[in-house]
């Protein structure tokens, strides 16, 4: 029995020695990773995952962007309104409808005059709502002359912008990320926009005369995003793309960039989007603008299910390609759908009567949003009704139009709730 | 009257009965003609709904040149005159007689698998395409046809051969386009004399449903003019259409073959448009409003012969695919802008890592005046998937 109970203590004191040996390695290794985790993890940043896929995680956990374009111009006004000083805070009324609806994002394309406006609207929509806000800036795409992306003095006056607008922000808890241009990527084609240098007018074959605009262009965009890395290592930035147009040249140049937010009308489906996507240009996809009008086009009226219709085929497929998608490419971070209110002034923003109207003429044509594009001229899309509110011009609420939610709004709120369940919409001809 | 009234009477207590004889489905019915011979009583549509250029088409339904079965069949002589100025002409055997869609008549053939019929030319080398259903689709007419189907284009032999139209998991519960036959011009430069018979629908349980089949390599979009290999067809004019002429049977110096496409760009800006395009589109005038995409996955790129009547003509670009529609295509590709040479060049269009799963545009072209300010003459020829 003794011999048992010696042998039993030596035993004993053995696995004592071992335990803390143990606990002394454990105590090391903790030591040691906490030496290495000196470095935090961004607030934002994208996370790799196998097989190219790819989540946005924000706060150590993945974060899919239920989000919408926001730009909420009051009737009468035009795009010059600086909203963000709006003394009625409309974006207070709109953070609770998007609250309500499950919006968890904005994007806005450009930031007012005032910082200090910016960052109470950001602070508000993030504290009240915990919403977020998505930065963009045009990098003088809309300027007049066209933007001169070969121009030294250009270049650094929007680069300055740019960072400008970085440093302004990326403190305030509420920037998810920043966003680069639009749709600029066109001017490289020289359809919208065109721009030129010296060397690219020498160059006679208009094929090179675009690779050389590519180059110029997407090495910028590199350049910008190295520089707002080295800033604000705390949010991703995307580069604005329209459609997946120039792809093979962002990956030449812009291979800083952490993710790609494209422009995307494509109907009631976004087609080999994704896959096309990981084939060209790497990189995780935020569909940055997408939608459907809510007005027939053919039918002259409003057509609040064929809207429906399109937003729940279009949100589904973004679900099957999220990283835990299992049917699609795992490469999609969410998107922001076009747009969050009706803007009245789009059609004509400088004949003052027609900021009053919401008018019906169409803008453009899409043979993809199929229902209208037999109106005339096959002008179907409707660019004064794009929201998921409509805005009353009869009626006021806290000092700003009545918000209308239209059926996307309810269609898009239940689908978010279960995104597994069978599609409520269906739209017949 | 009262004998009228009488006859009347009989005929539409005796018309259900008819139906429900030959209602397909039962166990009975293993056959529905819809030609057997000229006025069997088991015949059920009329070859009334004469397409194109109907000028160019005579019938004789009662030819005793060597019919397949029975004592006749029906002998076609299309002349491709193109006297309506279409390039082609066809005939669909409707019921009732002239029924594009506006009256009912449609049968339910739900329960058969495939229509059946006997085909020869007379000298052979005849180029048809022949269908099912399809009456009032597009544009939908009031009672349109539930489906439709098609072979072809099929080149006929002198000799009697049976063909088949696969209707296995289509909707035939309203059928009232029996059958049809379409011919070309282009595919039938001197015309086509041939004869049909025994055209029937019929129940074969062994017989499975036709996927969309991955199309074999090379898949053109344009041969030769008479090619029954062009599977595109030059329909859809963009922009200022106005501005646009196309020969589709140039002779002046093709790179391969007979024939070579010839597009005449005036730049007059007609339409007020600035620029002018074309897609080659199936079924022609295809926007994406019709389900008829070919699968070409296994293309991995588009060449195309191209040269300009006096070199430096500026195309902005040479496209596949981006027609977007209720079907719109599975992905696109483009090159340009591209300046031509008198000399022909070859040109490619990357399709690797594109879904071509599904193509209505099989192919596009676009220009414009600002840098074509005195228009343009251009060849194009041998444009086809590899």
């Amino acid at each position: 029995m003794k011999s048992s109970t010696n042998k039993r203590s030596h035993a004993s004191e053995v696995t004592g020695h071992r335990l803390l040996l143990l606990a002394a390695c454990g105590l090391l290794l903790v030591v040691c990773f906490s030496g290495f985790s000196k470095k935090p993890r961004p607030a934002v940043y994208i996370k790799a995952l196998k097989n190219s896929r790819y989540q946005l995680i924000v706060a150590n956990r993945p974060y899919i962007v239920k989000g919408v374009c926001y730009n909420p111009i009051p009737i009468g006004l035009n795009q010059d309104y600086d909203w963000w000083s709006d003394p009625y805070k409309p974006w207070l009324v709109d953070g609770k409808l998007m609250q309500e609806m499950g919006i968890n994002t904005i994007r806005v394309y450009r930031t007012g005059e005032n910082p200090e406006s910016v960052k109470q609207v950001i602070r508000d929509l993030y504290e009240n709502f915990g919403i977020r806000t998505i930065l963009g800036h045009w990098l003088g795409f809309w300027e007049y002359p066209c933007p001169l992306y070969g121009d030294k003095e250009f270049h650094e006056r929007i680069k300055k912008e740019v960072l400008d607008m970085v440093a302004a922000y990326k403190d305030e808890p509420g920037v998810l990320l920043w966003i680069l241009g639009n749709e600029n990527n066109y001017s490289c084609l020289g359809h919208v926009n065109p721009w030129s240098t010296e060397e690219i007018d020498r160059e006679a074959d208009p094929q090179k005369q675009k690779c050389l605009r590519a180059k110029i262009y997407y090495s910028f965009i590199n350049e910008l995003a190295q520089e707002i890395h080295k800033l604000d290592p705390d949010h991703p930035v995307a580069l604005g793309n329209g459609e997946l147009v120039m792809l093979d040249a962002a990956k030449q140049y812009s291979p800083d960039v952490d993710l790609v937010a494209c422009i995307i009308y494509r109907g009631k489906t976004f087609g080999n989007l994704f896959k096309s996507l990981k084939v060209t240009f790497d990189k995780p996809l935020l569909l940055s603008e997408f939608g459907a009008d809510a007005y027939d086009a053919l039918k002259q009226k409003e057509a609040q299910d064929m809207q429906a219709f399109f937003l729940e085929a279009q949100w589904r497929q973004i679900y099957d390609n999220l990283a835990a998608g299992k049917k699609g490419e795992g490469n999609c971070v969410g998107g922001t759908m076009f747009e969050w209110s009706d803007e009245w002034w789009k059609h004509n923003p400088v004949d003052v009567e027609s900021l009053r109207t919401h008018d019906t003429a169409s803008n453009w044509s899409n043979g993809s949003y199929y229902f209208d594009i037999e109106a005339p001229k096959n002008m179907n899309m409707n660019e004064e009704w794009f929201g998921l509110v409509g805005v009353s011009a009869d009626e006021k609420e806290s000092g700003i139009d009545k918000r209308v939610p239209r059926k996307a709004y309810y269609v898009i709120r239940e689908f978010w709730k279960n995104p597994a369940a069978k599609k409520k919409t269906e739209k017949k001809r | 009257m009262k004998k009228i009234i009488a006859v009347m009477l009989v005929a539409v207590l005796l018309a259900p009965c008819a139906f429900a004889q030959d209602k397909p489905g039962t166990a009975a019915a293993k056959e529905f003609w819809v030609f057997k011979d000229k006025g069997a009583r088991e015949n059920h549509f009329v070859p009334s709904g004469w397409m194109g250029d109907y000028g160019d088409v005579k019938l004789n339904d009662q030819s005793t040149d060597n019919p397949y079965s029975g004592t006749t069949c029906i002998q076609f002589v299309y002349t491709a005159k193109r006297t309506q100025g279409q390039g082609w002409a066809g005939i669909s055997w409707q019921n009732p007689a002239n029924n594009w869609g506006s009256k009912k008549g449609g049968f339910d053939l739900t329960g058969m698998s495939k229509l059946t019929f006997w085909a020869r030319g007379a000298k052979g080398g005849e180029v048809l395409k022949f269908k099912v259903g399809g009456i009032g689709i597009t544009p939908k007419a009031t009672y349109p046809d539930s489906t439709e189907a098609e072979i072809g284009p099929v080149e006929l032999t002198d000799t009697w051969k049976q063909y088949a139209i696969n209707v296995v998991g289509k909707d035939l519960s309203y059928i009232s386009g029996g059958f049809a036959w379409v011919a070309t011009a282009d595919q039938n430069l001197e015309g086509a004399t041939f004869y049909l018979d025994d055209i029937k629908f019929e129940v074969d349980p062994a017989l499975k449903p036709e996927g969309r089949k991955q199309e074999a390599m090379p898949f053109y979009v344009y041969a030769d003019r008479s090619s029954m290999n062009n599977h595109f067809i030059p329909s859809g004019w963009m922009g200022d259409y106005g501005d646009v002429k196309i020969d589709q049977a140039s002779k002046e110096d093709p790179y391969l073959g007979d024939t070579c496409l010839r597009i005449i760009y005036s730049g007059k800006a007609t339409q007020g448009a600035r620029w002018a395009g074309m897609y080659w589109q199936n079924p022609p005038n295809n926007w994406g409003n019709v389900d008829k995409g070919f699968d070409l996955s296994k293309a991995q790129k588009l060449t195309f012969w191209a040269r300009g009547a006096k070199g430096g003509e500026r195309i902005e670009e040479f496209k596949v695919g981006g027609l977007m529609g209720e079907f719109s295509d599975s992905d696109t590709a483009g090159v340009g802008p591209v300046i031509l040479t008198t000399e022909w060049q070859q040109y490619t269009i990357d399709l690797k890592g594109k879904d071509m799963s599904y193509i209505i545009g099989g192919f596009c072209w676009s220009m414009n005046i600002d840098v074509n300010p005195d228009g343009a003459t251009f060849y194009l020829d041998e444009i086809k998937y590899e």
